[in-house]
């Protein structure tokens, strides 16, 4: 056990300004400015004394530009996740941290932005990075076809049914109808709404894609002493993982474990790093790019198994606030609204706050994990006074 | 566009003389797919394409609704694979499956025997193995 990062570091401030693709009424830089701002004033900081950004997924902001407007006395920590896209969301706590733990940085902020006329279509940067002959010859151009081929081997060879994606789905759409800020608010979604949507690459259906809107988020990250000392209670980092293990990876498609998310090792170092297991997790923030990924990324962290995933993967065990272990409780990537995963991180601070809109009781620990069937992915625990006391 | 480095080239130019060939490690002789410079298992430099058939089995699948930007030659719906390539130890690539119907039930497992064709993209008539269920057999 390497107990590193465990509550040495904490979320003190969040922030975040989302609107409907290629509506937003500013600059990607501004609703950037804006939530990094609105993090600040929620924790009680100066956001001139800001020290470090990081950021994941290719995001543009270069944090030397933002100084101007944030009024940054000194810029001491400036780094991007490498790969991986929305992969990287939770691998950006683990460099914050790092740089606080080490004494590079004081006061850093996570952030994400995305304003489509700027940054042009997050699916054509995705696969700026991942396109190919071998792909465009076979006409996959875009994450929803290479997703879906793995959803197909998840539900035909491994056996994973494919009604588990659908309860995924209801669940997060169940939360973001009773979320005020999310896309689907008082939106009813059924089964005959799922079914009925059309196919876009077989098994997937409308629904099953995450959907792009513009906007940006920021998560203020300093020190578990400095946080207790700030406006809001500390969410704190308990552990942070990154990378891939052997056989996964950009491979043209020939992954060992080609259905499954990718987290065999994450998840792993990050039980380890932690010394808690899948039964310590009250609530989780699972990405979901596409539903069946969703559910992979369930399976990777150990909640369930190919064999045992139905039992699991119920809509009455995935909502708030009865569930076994509420899922996107502000509704997801598919059902609150989708800035690169941004949004999920802030809402494992909300839930952990008790601000959520669909509040998980006594809740005292939070997964995030990022973007699975990246090359590369990582993933986060949270955890509020209760389990740090 | 990445992905097409130099490695690839013999890949490539097989594909253009109407065959498929495959790299594997000069040292160990490990199918290498993808290609890559060195050898990570046994640190040999370089590798050794051979031939193969263009027979395999279907790994996974998807049928293409949509209409997504650059797969404007392709009529809809179409079915990209990926192909288990028999005699590599079990190496993918992806392809194209010719002979199904929209309603057709593709399985992942049938036997597939396969011919090269092409892909307009952009400017371009991308070289790409066109499947087709073995034997006219059953999906
Ligand atoms: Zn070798």
């Amino acid at each position: 056990m390497n107990k590193t990062f465990y509550a040495k570091t904490a979320v003190a401030g969040v922030g975040i300004r989302q609107f409907r693709r290629a509506s937003a009424p500013m600059s990607e830089q501004q609703a950037l400015t804006h939530a990094i701002v609105d993090a600040c004033e929620d924790a009680g900081l100066a956001p001139a004394d800001v020290d470090g950004f990081v950021t994941y997924g290719d995001d543009k902001n270069e944090p030397a530009r933002l100084m101007s407007a944030l009024g940054t006395k000194e810029l001491n920590w400036s780094m991007a996740v490498l790969g991986g896209g929305g992969g990287g969301i939770a691998g950006a706590f683990a460099d914050a941290a790092a740089a606080i733990i080490s004494g590079q940085a004081k006061a850093v902020v996570i952030f994400r932005a995305l304003v489509q006329d700027m940054s042009g279509r997050l699916s054509a940067a995705v696969m700026a990075h991942h396109l190919n002959r071998h792909m465009v010859a076979a006409g996959i151009v875009a994450p929803a076809q290479v997703c879906a081929m793995r959803a197909q081997r998840l539900f035909e060879y491994h056996g994973v049914p494919e009604s588990t994606a659908e309860e995924f789905l209801k669940a997060c759409y169940y939360h973001g109808s009773h979320n005020p800020d999310a896309i689907a608010y008082q939106t009813a979604f059924d089964h005959d709404a799922y079914a009925g949507s059309r196919l876009i690459a077989e098994p997937f259906r409308l629904f099953d894609c995450s959907r792009e809107n513009d906007g940006a988020g920021a998560l203020l990250l300093v020190s578990a002493e400095h946080a207790r000392n700030l406006a809001k209670p500390p969410v704190y980092l308990l552990g942070a993982t990154q990378g891939t293990g052997k056989g996964w990876g950009d491979l043209l498609d020939n992954d060992e474990d080609y259905a499954s998310a990718g987290f065999a090792t994450v998840a792993r170092r990050l039980w380890e790093q932690t010394d808690l297991t899948p039964a310590d997790i009250d609530v989780a923030q699972i990405y979901e790019n596409f539903s069946a990924q969703g559910v992979a990324s369930l399976i990777d962290h150990g909640f369930c198994t190919y064999e045992n995933v139905a039992e699991f993967v119920r809509f009455e065990n995935l909502i708030a606030p009865g569930g076994g272990l509420p899922v996107n409780t502000h509704g997801g990537n598919t059902a609150q609204g989708f800035i690169h995963g941004i949004g999920m991180a802030i809402e494992a601070v909300r839930c952990l706050r008790g601000e959520s809109a669909n509040p998980v009781p006594d809740a005292r620990t939070c997964l995030l994990a990022g973007g699975p069937a990246a090359p590369t992915v990582s993933s986060a625990i949270f955890g509020n006074s209760g389990i740090i006391g | 566009m990445i992905g097409h480095t130099g490695l690839e080239t013999p890949y490539w130019s097989s594909l253009a003389e109407g065959k498929l060939s495959l790299p594997r490690c000069s040292g160990c002789g490990q199918w290498q797919w993808p290609v890559a410079a060195r050898c990570g298992e046994c640190g040999h430099w370089g590798s050794e394409w051979q031939d193969v058939p263009l027979s395999g089995h279907i790994f996974s699948w998807t049928r293409t609704w949509h209409r997504f930007g650059g797969t404007e030659a392709l009529p809809l719906p179409y079915v990209s694979l990926l192909a288990e390539i028999d005699g590599t130890d079990g190496k993918r690539l992806m392809g194209l499956l010719e002979g199904v119907g929209e309603e057709d039930r593709v399985r992942i497992g049938a036997p597939i025997t396969g011919r090269i064709g092409s892909t307009r993209f952009g400017e371009e008539d991308v070289p790409v193995i066109i499947w087709r269920l073995r034997d006219g057999g059953e999906a």
